[in-house]
Order: C-alpha cells, then structure tokens, then sequence
C-alpha cells in the first residue's frame, strides 16, 4: 500500500482516533482530575457535598487566573503578571465593596474587569512597543501590581456584600455544601472562552499568532493587536480570579504572594497540554488542569504527607506528568 | 502582444534593503491587463523582495506603485488584496497548528469560495478538518493558490509555486494561468524552469542584483538570452565551462567503481519505504529521482540515522550502523543536506558559526575551538563562493547562498558520504552549476553522494548512476548518462518495470 499526497489529505485516520489525538489529552487531564476526587473520596471519612462544593469554590480563582494565562501563552506570550493583577483586583474589590449593596458591587465588579482589561491591554502594548521579551515585561508588571495592591489596601480588611459571595460560593458567608453557582460561571466561561477560540476569527488569531507569525502576517492577521487582545482578556481574567478570591475570603489581603499564584497557573497551563512556545492547547484543558493542582495540596494532607514534603512531591508529579506528555509526543512522531 | 492594453500595475525605483545588503536598487515592474508576465533573475536578484513589497509584506524603502494608474499605499497585506493584488509566497502561509477550514476562517474565506478551485486542482476530495502540519507541501502550496483564487485577484502573483509540484499538479496551475490570461485579469510568474517560462509567458522582466535590467516580449526568445540577460554576459560564460567540465569530469570517472561504502539491505519503514536496497560506491554519484510522495523523504531519514527502519539493515563500510541519532550516523561519515535550508542552518548566527558547528562534536574539542577550525572555515568558504557580506547573521543570506553554507558545514568538518536531499530545489543556474561542480570535485576525491533530486534533467548532468523510487520501492536502475527525462518520468510514475 502507497500513499499517494491525495490519499494523505483525505479522511484515512479513523474519527475517533483522529478524536483522541486532538483530544486526548483534554480527555487524559479530566479523566486524572475524576480518578483524584475518587481516590480523595476514599481517603477521607466523610466525603459528601461540603468536600465537593470546598473544592469547586476555592479551586476557582485558580482556574480562572489558568484560563487567562492559557489564553495569553496560546497566542505566544506569558504574563508573570497575572498574579499581581489578581492581588491587586481582590484588594480593590474589598476596599470599595465593603459595605455596599449587591448591586453596587456588581456594578464595582464589572467596572474593576474593564480596568484589568485595559490595564493589561496596556501591558502587551508596551511589549509590542519596546519590543522587550513578554517574560522581562511582566516580571515588571508583577511587581507594579503587587506594590499598588498594597497601596490600594495596606492592611488585610474590607468586604463584600452577600450577595457578591453568594454569586462565587453559593453561600452569604463563603461557606456551605452549595458549589452550583460556581460550577455554572465556570461551564459558562469555559463555554464562551472555547467557541471563542475555536469558531471566530479574533479567537483563531491567537493561534495564529502563537503559531507562525510570519503566515500569521501573510493571512491578513495584526500580530501586534492580537497580542494586545491577549493581554487584555487575561488580565481581565486574572481580575475576575481576584473577584472570586474575595467573594470567598470576604476581605482582601494585599500581602498574599502573587508570584506564587503566576507560577501555579502557568503549571496548569503547561498540564493543560498548552504549549509554551505557543500555538497549541485549549481552555478547556485548563480547567481540570487547574482543578488538579488546587487539589494535590488537600489530598496530600489527606494521606497524611508532610506539608513540607507535599511541595516537594507536587513538583514531583509535575516533572512526571509533563514528562509523559514528552514521552508520548515522541512516540506519536516515531510513528507517523 | 497587444501594446494598447491598459497598465494593470507599475511598480517605478522600488529599493529596499537589509542592513548592509542591498536587495533592491532600483526595480521597475510593469504589468498590463491579460497578460502572464514573468519575473526573472538569478538567486538573490531580488525577485522575492520584489513581491513581498507589491504584497505589502514589507515596505518599500524607496520607489513609487500604482495600481490601474492610481497611486497605492500598500501598508498591509490586506491593503494589497485590497488592490486586487493576491500572492501565493515562497513559504506556505497557512497556520501548521490549526485545521484547514480554521485557516480559512482566518483568511475570512467560505469553503464555497475555495472549494471550486481545489476540485479543479483534483483535491475535491479534501478534508478540511485536517491539521495543516499533516498536509504535504505540495498540496499546502495549492490550498495556498486557491485561497489567493478565492479573492478573485486582478492580479496574481505566483512566487516559485511549482518547484514542489509534481508534473500533473503543475498541469492544473498552468491551466488556472491561462484561463486568468482569458480573462482579461494578469498573473505574474516566478520561476527558475525557464521551459516553463518560455511556453506560458507573454512578457519577462529580468532581475540583476537589485536593478531592473530588460524587459522581454517572450515570443521570440530563446533560453539562452533569458540566462545571458539573467546572469550578465561574463558569469554566463563561467557558468557554462563549468557544466562542460562536470560533463567532462564525468567522461574520465565513470569507468571505474570503487569498494562499497554505504549499502541498503531490504530497507522498509512503515508503508512508506518497502524493501530498499542499493549500493553506493566510493567517488559515485548516485542519483534517485522519484514523484512527490513516494518515501524519499523517510529514505533519507533512515539514511542520515534520524528514523530508525522498521526493519533492513545499513551498512557502512561493511559494517553495520545501528544510528540512534544523526550523531552516530556523522560519527561513520554519513552526513545529510535537507531539503528545507531552516533545518540545517541557525539563522540568527554568523555564516562562520554555521560552517563550524559539526566541528562542535569532535572530540578533544568541547573545551576549545581554537585549532584548525579557522582555516578550514575559511577554505569552505573560498571553495563556496559564499558571499559573506551578510555574514554576520546566516539569515540574511539569499536561498542560494544559504544552500551553499549548508553544504559548506560538512566540507569544513570532512564526511565519506554526502546525503543531499534537493540540494538545488529553487536555485538559480549558476549557483546550480557550483553546486554540481562541487558535488562532482568531492567525488573526484574519493567520497561518495547520494543526490535526490526533483529537477530531471540534473540527473545526466552529475550522476553515475540513477535510481527512480516509486511506492516506497526502487523501480528502476540505469546508467545516468542514458537516462533521458522521457524514461525517468515514465518510471516515477510506476510505468517501467524493474529490470531483471
């Protein structure tokens, strides 16, 4: 048997095999996240709704500060400071809600995404600009957000209204067996953000971008905005991260470490199978991706780990899981 | 030609140039309406440039365009296509990562619009789903055509899209041209197979080292004019003894054969290479010649230790290389040319590191690359004829010059056997003779080549002995000096049998 070049364009793969290789890892990352909360389950002694409804909500500023960094490390940059940007959104957010009446600090919320986006948007103008690699960029924006946030809220305080809680925990105090709200804005902004990426063409041009630019250029695509557009929604996400965090906590704390939180979410990228050369990967990867990490650290506590050894393992599982993937893709190139 | 017909786009002093090199002088480009024009010139004329700026892909330092006799501000591609001005470029310009129909959604083009130009180009049957990076290169450069189809272009520009074609596909472009032509609309030709230039062009402007040197009405001129118009009167004549001599070269060589030093045992690998075996001899040149597709490419993969086979053996001299990586297949002497100039070269670094990075495995030199480096750098690049003006970045180089430095890197670290994959794929004649040339010198010197190449009439040029691979299997064998371009083509397309 030949193959001609016609025969190679035409749908010789099987579907569900071409299915598994496009989306296998999307399925791979899921699939682990189900096999943890199993294995959690089995772990702890009484595993019910509360267990569940702590894991959505709090995993969920996590997901949404991954979800920004996989949309701006498709279209081929990194943004160190997207944990800054949440830092300094929660803080906002405490500082000028506490007190205030749901609507009010919806309208505060929103206002506070606007700002991130354009903020952000700032951010990649100036690395289009100066032309200074992302990575040196937003090191610097790190530190700039981190600092304002301590500007904007020196000391850990301030507030929200229930209702402002109530949207991000499915509970006026932050805590109870109700992860439902979470669970629907995440379906919804996952839902957006991959029709998005996959059907328009402002979404495609991310991985264009990300790709090659050069056949990017040629196809009629601005590199520049793009990437500007990148930056923007991220920011905007990490931003909508910072609302969650303090729709949870009820307070904001400027001294929370946000580098910590850039780093995380760029392990669940990179287990979100998003290539960081660009390019490649998907939104909805990222979210068990995110769930994932969020999640070592309880059931590690769970078999009774060290807490000091947990990171250690952690980084652990990281180097191996990423390394599978390595292996994985060699394998699928040997034989194709 | 009709000389009433109405100035479609005139491109006036267009200059442009990178760092110290100059691409462009001074190029003046005129083309009517209905008309196939051809833009001529030899690697490194500017002929690319000159597109990529009538593209808006880069802009002009100096000059003046206009379109149907009104001045253009071409800033952006868009802008171009906006001009009615499509262009099918060197490079594919689709997006690897991405499916066919996603690429298309970028372009902001339907499947209806590209769809009729792909079933006339005999991809009807095409699966838009597919991800650009599984597509040949072949078919990549055709979706490329019809995507610029699709945009229904006053204007089309064509730059070397049939070099990775096959006979029948380039059929299908011709046809599109000749039917743009009927239609009152223009397409402007780049190519280096003057044959096909000469039967399809109405019109030629010819490119010397950044200046607009003639303009041609193709009806009465032979390939001769074209090439002394191309390269100048001088390099034409160089160009031509050094042809005579790789003739004459071959004349002395051919009668003897000497001991075996790379053998093919029943190579197979997948589907895609089933039961190669061959012999290659020391000084030989053995050619191999085949259609797009027939397991070439994953021929010289094994060869060059990057694939190991499925199953069948290697020999190096008489003993058997297991290469786990192209380190050990160099380690024996086997070393490759790509196809594809990016993968040999590092292109941000100068053109003295490129030559010199085989050296950076030989051993007692980790610590060190003070020895004889220089000088052997230095020869390879008086051997070459490199022009290293841009040599500070391998980069800025033209096609041709890049070939060069890629063969240059294993003249200056010494190999048994050269593996070169179409060396000469979209070069000009006289860059294409030094490279014969050179390939026959380093025969002479005892080493030995193996050359695949697409270019037929190559073949008789500088091999031995020629080998046509067809389905993943060695169909025919023949002495190159009798090979004609009739009995190849017949063989690539599996018409010959094998003889016994």
């Amino acid at each position: 048997m030949t193959a001609t070049p016609q025969a190679l364009v035409t749908a010789t793969q099987a579907g569900w095999r071409r299915w598994l290789r496009r989306h296998g890892w999307t399925f791979g990352v899921w699939l682990l996240l189900l096999v943890l909360l199993a294995y959690y389950a089995t772990l702890i002694p009484r595993f019910g709704a509360f267990q569940v409804a702590s894991i959505v909500n709090n995993g969920t500023p996590f997901v949404f500060l991954a979800i920004g960094q996989a949309i701006i490390v498709i279209a081929g940059g990194i943004d160190l400071g997207v944990g800054g940007m949440l830092v300094l959104a929660s803080v906002t957010a405490a500082r000028f809600m506490e007190g205030q009446a749901f609507v009010t600090t919806l309208v505060i919320a929103v206002a506070i995404l606007a700002a991130a986006a354009v903020i952000n948007a700032g951010v990649g103008w100036i690395i289009n600009t100066s032309k200074v690699p992302d990575i040196v960029i937003t090191l610097g924006s790190l530190y700039v957000f981190q600092g304002l946030a301590l500007y904007m809220l020196p000391n850990p305080g301030g507030g929200t209204s229930k209702g402002f809680r109530w949207l991000f925990t499915g509970s006026d105090t932050g805590i109870g067996t109700n992860p439902w709200p979470a669970v629907v804005m995440i379906t919804l902004v996952v839902v957006a953000v991959a029709l998005w990426m996959a059907k328009t063409r402002s979404g495609l041009s991310l991985y264009a971008a990300g790709s090659n630019k050069t056949a990017a250029y040629l196809s009629g695509i601005k590199a520049t905005r793009v990437k500007i557009l990148s930056y923007a929604v991220g920011g905007a996400f990490a931003a909508l991260a910072g609302l969650a965090n303090t729709a949870i906590a009820g307070r904001g704390n400027a001294t929370t470490v946000g580098g910590n939180l850039t780093l995380n979410s760029v392990a669940a990228v990179v287990l979100g199978g998003v290539a960081l050369t660009g390019g490649i990967g998907s939104a909805i990867a990222v979210v068990p991706a995110g769930f994932i990490l969020f999640f070592l650290s309880p059931i590690l506590t769970a078999m009774g780990v060290d807490p000091s050894n947990a990171q250690v393992i952690q980084g652990f599982l990281i180097v191996v899981v990423m390394s599978v993937t390595g292996v994985l893709e060699w394998r699928r190139r040997r034989r194709s | 030609m009709n000389e009433a017909s109405e100035t479609l786009l005139s491109a006036q002093g267009i200059s442009k140039r990178y760092g110290p090199v100059v691409a462009l002088r001074t190029a003046d480009l005129t083309v009517r309406s209905g008309e196939i024009h051809a833009l001529l010139g030899a690697n490194g004329a500017g002929k690319s440039t000159l597109v990529k700026i009538l593209s808006a892909v880069i802009p002009a330092d100096g000059g003046s365009i206009s379109v149907n006799g009104e001045p253009a501000a071409l800033r952006l591609p868009m802008d171009a296509v906006g001009a009615g001005i499509a262009t099918v470029f060197q490079d594919p310009a689709l997006i690897p990562d991405l499916s066919i129909a996603q690429n298309l959604r970028i372009s902001g083009l339907t499947r209806a619009q590209v769809h009729p130009w792909l079933e006339r180009m005999n991809l009807g049957h095409i699966d838009y789903e597919i991800q650009v990076s599984d597509v040949p290169l072949a078919v990549l450069r055709l979706l490329d055509l019809a995507r610029a189809l699709a945009r229904d272009p006053h204007l089309l520009m064509l730059d070397e899209i049939t070099a990775a074609l096959t006979t029948d596909q380039a059929d299908y472009v011709f046809d599109i041209m000749r039917e743009w032509k009927d239609r009152g609309r223009s397409v402007l030709f780049i190519s280096h197979r003057l044959g096909e230039v000469l039967q399809l062009c109405d019109w030629a402007t010819i490119l010397r080292n950044g200046i607009h040197v003639a303009d041609f009405d193709l009806s009465g001129v032979d390939e001769g004019e074209l090439v002394t118009a191309m390269l100048g009167e001088e390099l034409v004549k160089k160009a031509e003894e050094e042809i005579v001599a790789v003739g004459t070269a071959e004349e002395e060589h051919a009668a003897d054969l000497g001991p075996v030093v790379l053998e093919a045992r029943d190579i197979h690998l997948r589907d895609k290479v089933n039961g190669v075996s061959f012999q290659l001899h020391r000084g030989e040149i053995l050619g191999l010649t085949a259609l797009e597709g027939q397991g070439q490419a994953e021929l010289f993969q094994v060869l060059s230790g990057d694939h190991r086979p499925s199953s069948g053996e290697l020999l190096v001299k008489g003993e058997r290389l297991r290469a786990r990586s192209p380190f050990d297949a160099i380690k024996q002497g086997v070393v490759l040319v790509p196809a594809d100039r990016q993968q040999a070269l590092l292109p941000q670094r100068s053109v003295r590191e490129n030559l010199t990075t085989p050296l950076y495995n030989r051993i007692g030199r980790w610590f060190t690359l003070a020895g004889d480096e220089a000088e052997r750098v230095e020869r390879a690049v008086d051997r070459l004829g490199i022009d290293v003006r841009a040599g500070s970045q391998a980069q800025r180089l033209s096609g041709g010059n890049q070939q060069k430095v890629t063969i240059g890197r294993w003249l200056a670290s010494g190999f048994d056997t050269l593996l070169c994959f179409d060396p000469t794929r979209g070069i000009d004649i006289q860059t294409k003779a030094q490279i014969y040339d050179l390939l026959r010198e380093v025969a002479a010197a005892g080493a030995s080549v193996l050359l695949y190449t697409s270019e037929l009439p190559e073949i008789p040029l500088v091999c031995d002995r020629v080998l046509v691979l067809y389905g993943g299997r060695i169909v025919h064998e023949r002495d190159a000096k009798t090979a004609t371009e009739e009995a190849l083509l017949s063989a690539a397309h599996g018409l010959v049998e094998a003889p016994a």
